[in-house]
């Protein structure tokens, strides 16, 4: 108790402070009444965010620049609690915060596939650069080089010595072989959540038994996710399915993810694990668009169980790694509204997505 | 002092002979921000061919650092001697080229040779885990009615491969281990082997692909693959014994030309960011106002014809877009950090800094106040901050030592020297040492009104201070109807007037005082809880923004009163969130007296011993919960009344990168 208070205090101090800053439903509901693009903008500057798109000339006032201006604050969240975090702590939210190395990572992938863009268009590493998250110096990616190096191969090659080498060479033998990205970002996700549960597992007393549970949910929402998807779009094998999802999390046990592979009703098992989802067979019957109806289901349960962590002793990681899901949840709604306003979706085909609305 | 250092727009008009001499002054001193000159009338077409060459240059500034490294020369420092400010980019290439070229030759057979090793060794770790098999190899890779497979798995995924193959009959045997691959063997019916190849496949099961050449058991192989590796390792060693050679040699001309390359694609990369004209070039930035006249006189010197015009910028007024440099005053330095932490402050906005250094020690000393503990921590963040006592907190160690400064003098205003007051200190030494001012542990009401007090007083020049930079910012909406405006803060004072008129047993001395004044505190509060009410209406209407009232009167109507509610709770909060203050302080002496009946009466060894042990816990997790509190009341309470920060960083043109402030 007492390491926990005096490891914690300051970070919770300022996690707290920073807890107070996020949008309310109310905010948000604000942002989504906006009618265009422009008005959101105006809107978004007089939130906290507002700081963050100062800097912008009207001109650079794009959906891209936006978001990733935005994303800015998740960055500093992070580099505020990283820096302010015990010891002991740190490897954890550190490990948190790769989640969107291996996200730049994927996209450069991506970009290197997609190839070089067409004659007179801005460079490859101008388009890429936009969509990168800004991790500044706590990423080990050297990103840059890597998009001008021109082939995946080459990328992967400037990855040595990082924690990615290992996972990425035993996947390049089927990306050589099937030439496809599929192989190495599941070899990435499967590894960044490894490693991320175990260090979720390394720490003791209450630190982990609140990391486990705020953790777990997480990869809950993930692995189930990827099992149902990778049933119904992909058609892979029973084999495959287990091979590509992870036999641990807080709700989901790994007989339900067996289940789920060895063909059992999808609904049946998604309903005995969160009861209070009723119309999954609805959400199937239209795959395309009910599964992101059913993640934005599943996401809501993360945010109570985010919530529900500020209740009683603060003395514990529970409160960074909450705070910084639910400041990741708020820049992912925020994403979801630029985009729908910036391509002039209309309401009913967005709003269903939007968690924070969706508490009022 | 109190505000970030002064700054001056500069914009210089430059004949294109006079570029380089001009931007060799700009990026070697250190003074200018650079901005974009991008902006409408300026053909930037003259830019590409910068961005070509700066290009190039930083092209070659890769090759000569992979030069160095891979020759193990470190950079070193810029060269005293000045050089050319941009030299000929196909002089400095050639040079390149040809130390490149024999760097290459060497580096090159030295990269065959290691990868060489590197699958020798691969194929020796393949290999190992079979060397007690008596067996030829080749056997193992076919079978007619067997499905085989001998490869490499993450060990990871080792488990997760076992859960897949459940419902199907195989064989799976682990050969070697470590933590991060295992070397397996798969097998099983050659009619389950689309099923065996998915999950091998879909558990990254690489299989083994050792050369054809590779004959016999693999005790033989490996008996000639370990020779293959002495011979290649010999190769190796003297291939880097050359490399040394010729660090040896090309030492001094790599650094001076890495050194030569890398200012000229600073240079280059600052000329790609001016506006050029016909014949001349436009640059703006900015330059402390302290260093203009140096500066200037210096381009004077480089350049006759070119124009200076120097814009000083006014704090007045929103200045977001002008780079923040602040006073680098070491002693000031811990407090800056805190700052910092929290926010950097604007061009304009008062710097809270000196501010902090005052209260920060204050409110610390009055929380911890031990003559005895405050002297130890005092003379502890001296060591820290000289770096003879743990190292790596070398940055708090000024502010441990302000902190400790601080609670030796409200030590001696307490009366407590570690943890002795009163009785205790005469039983114990002999003799009285009375409290110069207070005792917290016998007043303790006394002391948690005077600590609210303080709070009154904080808070009330945070409201102060924030008008002040409302108005400086002309900020005019903020000014009246902000949350920490004139409106809010006569509401504040209203409040603390009613409060004082009230006819209570404990109300704040303040609080009292000002009840006492002639003033309507009922009728202004009323007035001004109306305009906190319906602020956002009145700071819409100055502003000019419409619509007046966003989503909808009935919306408004349940959120105005809440957040006339939502301030009226945070004046009581941040109020009396400042009575911790004074119970810090009584805290302090309970848990002493908590540690003398630990001690016993006898002042014998263990009476010592504890009360030793005592202080050094009283000081290592009082301290720091002190330290946490007096941060929290300064981020939370005190910073937020008037600063905003979010400020710019200056970051001038340089060849080495700037340190940072605080």
């Amino acid at each position: 108790m007492a390491s926990g208070v005096s490891g914690y205090a300051a970070l919770n101090a300022r996690v707290r402070a920073m807890y107070s800053s996020l949008l309310s439903p109310q905010d948000m509901l604000r942002l989504s009444e906006a009618t265009d693009f422009p008005s959101l903008i105006a809107l978004l500057k007089s939130t906290i965010y507002g700081s963050y798109l100062e800097n912008l000339k009207e001109k650079e006032l794009t959906p891209r620049r936006v978001l990733l201006q935005i994303k800015g604050r998740l960055a500093d969240a992070y580099f505020s609690v990283i820096h302010m975090a015990p010891g002991h702590a740190r490897p954890l939210l550190m490990q948190l915060y790769r989640y969107y190395e291996v996200g730049n990572l994927k996209a450069i992938l991506r970009a290197i596939v997609t190839g070089p863009v067409a004659e007179g268009e801005s460079s490859l590493w101008d388009q890429v650069s936009d969509v990168l998250f800004p991790m500044g110096s706590m990423s080990v990616l050297p990103a840059r080089a890597m998009v001008e190096a021109g082939s995946v191969a080459a990328a992967v090659e400037l990855l040595r010595g990082t924690r990615y080498e290992e996972t990425l060479s035993f996947a390049m033998k089927r990306y050589s072989a099937e030439q496809n990205l599929f192989p190495l970002e599941v070899a990435l996700d499967l590894n960044y959540w490894r490693q991320l549960w175990r260090e979720a597992k390394r720490l003791s007393g209450l630190d982990r038994e609140y990391a486990t549970r705020v953790i777990g949910s997480l990869l809950d929402m993930n692995n189930l996710m990827w099992a149902i998807r990778y049933r119904v779009y992909h058609q892979l094998s029973e084999e495959e399915l287990i091979n590509y999802t992870l036999p641990f999390g807080y709700r989901v046990k790994d007989d339900d993810i067996r289940a789920i592979a060895a063909g059992a009703d999808i609904a049946a098992v998604v309903g005995r694990i969160y009861p209070a989802i009723t119309d999954i067979n609805e959400l199937l019957a239209d795959p395309h668009r009910g599964l992101p109806l059913l993640e934005a289901r599943l996401n809501r349960y993360l945010v109570k169980q985010c919530f529900a962590t500020f209740t009683g002793n603060p003395f514990h990681i529970g409160i960074p790694l909450a705070f910084l899901i639910l400041t990741n949840l708020e820049i992912e709604d925020l994403t979801i509204l630029i985009e729908a306003r910036s391509s002039q979706l209309p309401d009913e085909k967005f709003r269903p997505f939007l968690l924070k609305t969706a508490m009022l | 002092m109190f505000f970030p250092r002064a700054m001056t727009e500069i914009e210089l008009v430059v004949p294109s002979k006079d570029l380089l001499a001009v931007t060799k002054i700009l990026s070697r001193r250190g003074v200018f921000h650079q901005a974009d000159s991008n902006y409408p009338g300026v053909d930037t077409g003259a830019a590409n061919t910068w961005q070509e060459t700066a290009a190039a240059y930083a092209a070659l500034e890769r090759r000569l650092q992979l030069m160095m490294q891979t020759l193990g020369i470190e950079e070193g420092q810029p060269p005293s001697a000045e050089f050319e400010a941009v030299p000929e980019i196909e002089t400095v290439r050639s040079a390149v080229d040809e130390i490149e070229a024999e760097v290459k030759r060497v580096s090159d057979q030295l990269s065959a040779e290691k990868k060489r090793l590197e699958q020798l060794q691969s194929d020796l770790r393949q290999l190992e885990p079979l060397a007690g098999v008596d067996a030829d190899i080749g056997s193992l890779r076919g079978s007619g009615y067997l499905f085989s497979m001998l490869g490499q798995i993450p060990t990871a995924n080792v488990d997760r491969l076992k859960t897949s193959l459940a419902r199907v009959p195989h064989v799976f045997l682990i050969l070697r281990s470590d933590s991060q691959k295992s070397v397996v063997w798969l097998t099983g019916s050659k009619n389950n082997a689309d099923v065996l190849d998915r999950a091998a496949r879909s558990a990254y099961l690489n299989p083994i692909a050792l050369p054809t050449e590779y004959r016999g058991t693999p005790e033989k192989i490996i008996k000639n693959i370990h020779e293959a590796i002495q011979t290649t390792q010999q190769k190796i060693s003297e291939l880097n014994g050359e490399l040394k050679k010729l660090a040896e040699a090309r030492r001094e001309r790599l650094q001076r030309l890495l050194w030569e390359v890398h200012a000229s694609r600073v240079t280059a990369d600052a000329i790609v960011r001016f506006g050029q004209l016909k014949h001349t070039y436009v640059i703006v930035g900015w330059v402390p106002t302290d260093d203009l006249e140096v500066l200037t006189q210096r381009l004077k010197q480089a350049s006759k014809e070119i124009l200076i015009q120097t814009v000083p910028i006014s704090r007045a007024g929103h200045n977001q877009h002008v780079p923040v440099a602040l006073f680098n005053n070491k002693w000031l330095k811990p407090f800056q950090m805190l700052v910092n932490t929290y926010a950097r402050p604007r061009y304009g906005e008062l710097d809270p800094t000196i501010l902090m250094a005052f209260t920060f020690p204050l409110l610390y000393g009055a929380m911890f106040g031990d003559l005895g503990q405050g002297l130890v921590l005092f003379i502890m963040g001296l060591l820290m901050h000289n770096g003879k006592f743990l190292k790596s907190m070398k940055s708090l160690g000024l502010l441990i030592a302000y902190c400790g400064a601080s609670a030796a003098i409200f030590g001696a205003l307490y009366g407590s020297v570690f943890g002795f007051e009163g009785e205790h200190f005469y039983h114990t030494f002999g003799f009285e040492f009375h409290p110069l001012w207070i005792s917290p542990l016998h007043e303790i009401l006394k002391v948690a009104l005077l600590a609210i007090d303080a709070g009154i007083v904080l808070l009330s020049l945070g409201f102060l201070l924030g008008i002040f930079n409302h108005i400086r910012s002309r900020d005019w909406a903020h000014l009246t109807f902000g949350h920490n405006g004139i409106v809010a803060f006569v509401l504040y004072l209203s409040f603390l007037g009613i409060l004082g008129r009230l006819d209570l047993p404990v109300i704040p001395n303040l609080a009292r005082a000002l009840g006492t004044l002639p003033v309507p505190f009922t009728a202004l509060g009323i007035v001004t809880g109306l305009g906190i009410m319906f602020s956002e209406v009145f700071r819409n209407l100055i502003e000019g923004h419409r619509p007046l009232i966003e989503g909808g009167i009935a919306t408004y109507a349940i959120q105005a009163p809440m957040e006339l509610f939502e301030v009226i709770i945070s004046f009581l909060s941040n109020t009396f969130s400042y009575v911790r203050v004074g119970a810090f302080a009584v805290a302090h002496g309970g848990l002493s007296l908590a540690i003398f009946s630990l001690a016993g009466e006898e002042h014998d060894l263990g009476f010592w011993l504890t009360i030793i042990i005592g202080n050094l816990f009283i000081i290592g997790f009082e301290g720091l919960i002190v330290g946490i509190q007096t941060m929290r009341l300064h981020y939370y309470e005190f910073l937020g009344k008037f600063f905003t920060g979010g400020g710019m960083r200056f970051e001038p043109l340089t060849l080495t990168p700037s340190s940072e402030e605080g």
